[in-house]
């Protein structure tokens, strides 16, 4: 009895607050990346290597809240929102929205989540790779470290020049493509 | 061993207490055949899934040595023939020899598949029985994780060599010529129903492949053990892996007709293999990936040239864990007498002694320059590709360029 009332209670009395949470990380994610792509010389390393026109999207199975993104005619990550017009070249999907929740509350990080088999890959992995760096560099440019530690194996080496300078003209892109889109 | 699992973390996250416990999978549905005159089993293995008319796929080298002729020999007085017999698979398959041994396969009313060989023997079986078990003409329909989606045709693993566990994965690559690609296929239903462990099969393997392939079932078992898919179950088949290849590998190089050695290898290739699909692997595959395609070096013989230098590079992050595995390496003895604090050092001096050995005995090479195949301007494209490997993932320390730069001159 105690014990079915405290899983209703620590599980499910969450699970309304957790779809709009994921809903909203993933927006910040996509967008964040889009900004990222635009300013940081080591994303747009990675992102040079996609194809032209790479899809990818993310999304928590089985249909939970997501975002997708292509590789435009710039060289940058353009967020597309969350309907892909066709099928992505990779897909990172969440097994399950409470997993999605672990790893955008940083409660659990990406490498970690992929070692528990929570996020599937559907795609080439060579490009999955370089998409996941590029996350990761986003992430530790724009979290407060205490944060982003907990989402990374290993903490970048960054002065907090670079992490000021950088992180700034991300947010203010972001600032910028929310506004002008 | 289990204090990772058993440990847990009380992490206070803007005051609240999340708690996270460790979480894992596990799974292997292929029944194993193991030990003396284990190949007899096939014909009654065979009619417990409903199945009367085997194919054997196999390779010139494996026909040549006389092997199929232990599985041939199995089926007399079973009441049952092998129907069909490919033996001509090629070193790196590809998408068309599979669509030509499904052919043969429909023509002679197979029902079922024996594979006899090695990994490519295996991968390539894996694709015929996905084309035929879904009468399809096209393999890449069926490529990616989870596009099957019912059972295969009864499906059985003979390995001849004791190194690539593949009688126990869900994987399979296959080359798409026409396109220049490799196609990878993730699906559990390409699971073998059993493998067949015989002394027989791998009593003839020259030394040197004996030693590659059983650095690289040591590498499989202890990638698993120490990187970030390890988990309870997974570690105990990774640690008796590592024991029975401890034990028995210079044994059977002394007397490569030694039967039970020759079985304790095999075994901890399938138990190695077991562990790895579990565990997945680390950082010293995704750079054998990278100078296998590169170098066109043998898998086995990659492992055993990054394997000790990768633990060194996860040494601070994993002592305790690498540490560990100085008990199924060296002996109770040696791992009661080494202090706690350098069981870690102690394990990767132990694998240092074994490479050296296999050095002197058949020449296997230890480090980049000894292979005479790679040149040192080739470093840094293999560092780029090792970082694209989708193994590095589960490394538990970061690497980035630097890093798998740093481990190759360290290799070199």
């Amino acid at each position: 009895m105690n014990r079915q009332h405290q899983l209703s209670s620590g599980v499910l009395n969450a699970a309304p607050l957790k779809r709009p949470y994921v809903a909203l990380m993933m927006d910040v994610i996509g967008r964040g990346l889009e900004a990222a792509s635009q300013v940081d010389e080591k994303i747009q390393n990675e992102v040079k290597n996609l194809p032209d026109g790479f899809m990818f999207d993310m999304r928590a199975l089985p249909n939970g809240p997501c975002f997708v993104m292509q590789k435009d005619s710039s060289g940058c990550l353009r967020y597309l929102g969350k309907t892909a017009p066709r099928k992505p070249d990779v897909s990172l999907k969440f097994k399950h929205l409470n997993h999605a929740f672990l790893v955008l509350s940083f409660q659990e990080g990406t490498a970690r989540a992929f070692a528990n088999d929570r996020l599937l890959v559907d795609g080439e992995i060579a490009y999955t790779m370089k998409l996941v760096r590029s996350l990761n560099r986003m992430e530790s440019l724009i979290l407060p470290k205490f944060v982003a530690v907990r989402a990374l194996k290993r903490y970048p080496r960054l002065t907090l020049t670079e992490k000021l300078a950088d992180g700034g003209r991300i947010y203010t892109r972001l600032a910028k493509n929310l506004v002008w889109g | 061993m289990a204090a990772e699992f058993t440990r847990v973390s009380r992490k206070t996250w803007f005051g609240v207490n999340t708690m996270t416990k460790a979480y894992y999978e596990f799974f292997c549905p292929v029944k194993v055949v193991a030990g003396n005159a284990a190949l007899e089993h096939i014909p009654f293995e065979l009619r417990n899934l409903a199945a009367s008319r085997p194919m054997i796929i196999t390779d010139k080298g494996v026909r040549g040595a006389g092997l199929v002729d232990h599985v041939l020999g199995a089926f007399a007085e079973s009441g049952m023939d092998v129907v069909e017999i490919f033996d001509d698979v090629p070193p790196d398959s590809s998408t068309t020899v599979v669509k030509n041994i499904a052919k043969l396969y429909r023509d002679s009313g197979c029902d079922s598949i024996i594979a006899v060989g090695g990994g490519s023997v295996i991968d390539t079986s894996k694709g015929v029985n996905i084309l035929v078990s879904e009468d399809g003409e096209d393999l890449s329909q069926f490529s990616g994780v989870g596009v099957l989606t019912k059972p295969l045709k009864p499906f059985f693993v003979v390995p001849t060599t004791a190194g690539t566990g593949s009688e126990v994965t869900l994987v399979a690559v296959i080359s798409d010529v026409e396109k220049g690609v490799k196609l990878p296929f993730t699906s559990y239903f390409l699971l073998p129903n059993a493998a067949i462990l015989d002394p027989r099969m791998t009593l003839t393997l020259p030394a040197h492949i004996t030693a590659m392939t059983a650095m690289d079932a040591m590498t499989h078992a202890i990638e698993a053990f120490t990187c970030m898919g390890k988990n309870p179950i997974s570690d105990a088949y990774a640690v008796s892996a590592i024991t029975k290849i401890s034990q028995n590998l210079i044994k059977v190089l002394n007397a490569p007709d030694d039967a039970d050695a020759r079985l304790e290898l095999a075994q901890a290739s399938t138990m190695a293999g077991i562990a790895f699909s579990n565990s997945m692997v680390g950082l010293v595959h995704s750079l054998g990936h990278s100078l296998g395609a590169l170098c066109h070096l043998p898998h086995g013989l990659c492992m055993n040239l990054f394997l000790p230098y990768v633990l060194e590079y996860n040494l601070e992050e994993r002592g305790d864990i690498i540490g560990e595995l100085l008990l199924p390496l060296a002996g109770a003895d040696v791992y009661a007498k080494t202090p706690a604090g350098e069981r870690g050092r102690a394990a990767i001096n132990t694998i240092r002694e074994i490479r050296d050995e296999l050095y002197r005995r058949c020449k296997l090479p230890r480090t980049l320059s000894e292979t005479g195949k790679v040149t040192k301007d080739q470093l840094a494209r293999l560092a780029e590709m090792a970082l694209d490997d989708g193994s590095i993932i589960f490394n538990p320390v970061e690497v980035d360029l630097d890093d798998a730069k740093a481990v190759l001159e360290k290799a070199w």
